[in-house]
């Protein structure tokens, strides 16, 4: 999908869902690092990451939480999205390799700043990696 | 549920002490536009209220929004 949903505020309802999934690779960590600066080598030494608990390297955090901007402003509320707050809580690593299904449930409704709230879910393979919410403003345009 | 001040010391960084009837925007430095809507959205799902967009824009005060949420039957 390469262009976002143009919604109106009106039309979301509590309970509405909407989702993606995406296949983490190489090069999308690369890319990060790159992008951010942060080539911590948990994220981009195999033989390092290896040695540690987690066994393989993991995926920035951050990326996660990238995808959820993705979600956010390209299908919930979609182009006329302005993220206001974003929290999320990592539950479990996330490696290169992994499917990860991304999911936004509106949650609240506030009419008065024209805003929703989402709860965020991101799991692989069915199991939750990360929790979390978004409060989001729905412009006018 | 969150009592009020709670909430005001979550969005605005205030401590609960300093917390008046009185206090606006012109007081509180993080009263600023983006965070006064969330601080709105989220005084409107603890108590489960919902405020129209004259009421939101015509609060001045925290007491303003007290008096928003007392018209709408809320005891605080």
């Amino acid at each position: 999908m390469t262009e976002a949903q143009d919604r109106a505020f009106d039309s979301f309802e509590v309970g509405e869902e909407a989702s993606f999934e995406r296949t983490i690779s190489t090069d999308d960590v690369a890319a990060f690092a790159e992008l951010t600066g942060d080539h911590n080598p948990l994220h981009m030494d195999d033989a390092y990451a290896q040695a540690t608990n987690f066994g393989s390297r993991v995926v920035h955090g951050m990326f996660l939480a990238g995808l959820v901007s993705r979600l956010v402003g390209m299908q919930i509320p979609g182009k006329r999205a302005l993220l206001m707050k974003e929290s999320l809580e990592f539950k479990k690593p996330v490696h290169i390799g992994d499917r990860v299904h991304v999911e936004g449930v509106v949650t609240h409704t506030s009419p008065a700043t024209h805003s929703i709230e989402l709860g965020i879910q991101i799991s692989v393979k069915g199991e939750l990696v990360a929790t979390g919410q978004v409060q989001v403003q729905v412009r006018a345009e | 549920m969150k009592d009020f001040n709670a909430l005001v010391t979550e969005h605005f960084k205030i401590a609960a002490e300093s917390i008046s009837d009185t206090l606006s925007a012109k007081d509180i430095p993080e009263w600023d536009s983006m965070n006064y809507l969330l601080f709105i959205a989220d005084v409107e799902k603890e108590y489960s209220v919902s405020f129209t967009m004259d009421e939101v824009l015509g609060a001045q005060t925290l007491g303003d929004i007290k008096n928003m949420l007392r018209a709408k039957s809320i005891t605080i």
